[in-house]
């Protein structure tokens, strides 16, 4: 059937450019319902992935609703110089950079636990119904998790601060405390997506010989013993792959939660890129300083994340594709 | 298990504290939706005085007949089911055909479209150049703003496209014998047997839509066209800081009832479809991570 295309070219017409054209178009032509049928996708890539890439240029001109993309000036480096010398940029940098590597650092091992912990349960009853409840906060908006933090967390009638009071200290007001900003975002996160992220660890586990279970019985092991002789190191693979993912993804920090729970009591250690961009770009009309800095987020985040495929592929796992 | 003897020597310390941590986190996963359902349905003066904790005090519908005879929930809500409908339609349909040209292994252009599609999981030009695009094409403030940006996910996408590959060919081969077009291959032969696959990735769609709040706040102005969630956000937000004197509206002064009883409208569909959706669920996540 595959009498034209590029993966036969040798039977294609020899003679240059020319040949390879006629071989191309007879190649399109015997695709084309296929080519019909690729059209909206096609589309949907070129106008809303690639486009907004177009639409960046605005980070290099000083962009106004009026003018359009294409008539503003043309101000070269202007947003970048203002925003690398401005006192926001470190504050930024080390904001975005600690909510990533504490949620990495804090929240990675979770799921692990989680995964180990159900599979060391032989009630299988009890075991599904764990599982089951786990994935429960995967199904819930930001909107309501970020709801349901202000709830508790509130000094009024806050479920904890009640607590904290009938301890006999003193309530705090945690979402207007700077201190505690992380410890609330990086926990709640690890409340949100231990249950999800455990079923990838739960699969790998799934997939170990039970043989080696039963031949280290017979040895005499304790559970531990094979928690920490067989589990674990069976996974490790999967574990190792998954850390150098994380790794890769660190900086996009979930700014709907931080939207939603930060005021300006709490921006000196809250505020991140993308809420800055949100604030200052978006709110403030300031598109063309907003593109900049997301700009530069862009390029670091994807670097970041370009070598950790690069390390996940290396390492024998899939990457992202 | 042959000798299965319920005996003190088959309970270890170990399984004993397994149980009750895991007993732990699971109440602490679900204690939340059960404490914000508790003070939907309870007194004001209960839940101002904190003497909710599991169960309602006080029991009332107040909060609910509130929040139903006040237009801006009801509203939001046949919003919100407007906007998953139609959205996780357009997902499902562009999906399932983009998939099908890029899963044919000699298909014209394929590897290049493949590394284009790729790339663009890595490029993430930021919320204001997705603004401008959306707002130059004349999108913002319809619904068609929701929809069309994000009408193929990448991920979902590669998943189906996968999933396609390993179908058994020799049905489709059946068809090319007789004469089928690939519109009918494609809508009578593989769309009808990748509903599996379908269901999965139609979820995470689906979740996509009901629950997303930021491009429906940043790209809609009229509040009338307001899903729940921005609904929610608004309540939400006026409500704990009243700080923002420019903002402030009737939602400034909804009582912890109202809004709990709107989360809760809100999560219903959610959580009905969630025992089914589970099995879904973590065979979505599962396929994205076995996709080679």
């Amino acid at each position: 059937m595959a009498s034209a295309g590029t993966e036969m070219k040798p039977a294609a017409p020899r003679g240059g450019i020319g040949g390879r054209m006629v071989a191309a178009f007879q190649h399109m032509k015997r695709d084309r319902q296929l080519l019909i049928l690729f059209i909206p996708c096609l589309l949907f890539y070129i106008i809303f992935r690639y486009g907004p890439l177009y639409g960046l240029i605005i980070a290099f001109k000083d962009y106004s609703v009026f003018t359009g993309i294409m008539e503003s000036e043309w101000v070269g480096l202007k947003h970048f110089e203002k925003f690398f010398s401005s006192p926001d940029f470190w504050l930024l940098f080390k904001n975005t950079l600690l909510l990533g590597v504490y949620n990495l650092i804090f929240g990675f091992p979770f799921p692990i636990i989680l995964a180990i912990l159900l599979n060391e349960v032989r009630v299988r009853w009890f075991k599904r119904s764990v599982q089951t409840l786990s994935y429960l906060p995967s199904f819930l908006s930001v909107v309501i998790i970020s709801s349901m933090i202000i709830d508790f967390l509130s000094p009024n009638q806050g479920i904890i601060n009640q607590f904290i009071a009938a301890l006999g200290f003193e309530k705090i007001y945690f979402l207007g405390e700077p201190s505690w900003f992380r410890t609330i975002y990086v926990s709640s996160d690890i409340w949100a997506t231990v249950g999800y992220e455990a079923i990838i660890y739960m699969a790998a586990i799934a997939g170990i010989n039970p043989s080696l279970y039963e031949a280290a019985k017979v040895d005499g092991a304790k559970r531990h013993h094979m928690i920490f002789r067989i589990t674990i190191p069976a996974i490790l693979p999967t574990i190792i792959i998954m850390f150098v993912l994380k790794t890769g993804s660190m900086l996009r920090i979930g700014y709907e939660k931080v939207l939603l729970l930060y005021s300006p009591m709490t921006y000196e250690v809250a505020d991140v890129f993308s809420t800055y961009v949100y604030r200052k770009g978006l709110m403030e009309s300031n598109y063309s300083y907003g593109a900049a800095v997301g700009l530069f987020e862009a390029v670091v985040a994807m670097i970041l994340l370009l070598s950790s495929n690069y390390f996940s592929k290396r390492l024998g796992g899939s990457g992202l594709w | 298990m042959v000798n299965k003897r319920f005996s003190l020597r088959n309970i270890s310390l170990f399984g004993v504290v397994n149980t009750i941590i895991l007993t732990c986190l699971a109440i602490i996963t679900v204690y939340p939706v059960i404490y914000i359902t508790a003070v939907s349905l309870s007194a004001t003066s209960e839940v101002v005085q904190g003497n909710v904790t599991l169960f309602p005090k006080g029991f009332n519908l107040d909060a609910y007949a509130q929040v139903l005879n006040d237009d801006r929930v009801p509203r939001a809500y046949l919003n919100t089911i407007m906007y998953t409908a139609l959205g996780t339609a357009i997902n499902l349909l562009l999906t399932a055909v983009a998939a099908y040209p890029l899963a044919r292994k000699n298909f014209f252009g394929r590897k290049f479209f493949l590394l284009a599609i790729i790339i663009t999981m890595f490029l993430n030009p930021g919320i204001i150049p997705n603004y401008l695009i959306v707002s130059e094409l004349g999108l913002l403030n319809s619904v068609w703003a929701l929809v069309l940006p994000n009408a193929i996910w990448t991920f979902e996408l590669l998943i189906l496209k996968s999933f396609y590959e390993n179908m058994s060919e020799s049905l489709r081969e059946a068809a090319v014998v007789d004469g089928a077009s690939e519109y009918r291959i494609l809508f009578q032969i593989v769309i009808p047997l990748s509903k599996p696959a379908l269901a999965s990735i139609g979820l995470f769609y689906f979740m996509g839509h009901w629950n997303s709040f930021f491009i429906p706040m940043i790209y809609l102005n009229d509040s009338v066209l307001y899903p729940l969630q921005v609904v929610l956000r608004d309540m939400l937000i006026f409500s704990e800081n009243g700080s923002n004197p420019s903002l402030v509206d009737a939602a400034a002064l909804a009582p912890q009832a109202m809004k709990n009883a709107t989360i809760v409208l809100s999560m219903i569909p959610v959580l009905l479809i969630y025992p089914f959706a589970q099995k879904y669920f973590a065979k979505g996540v599962m396929l994205g991570s076995e996709k080679g």
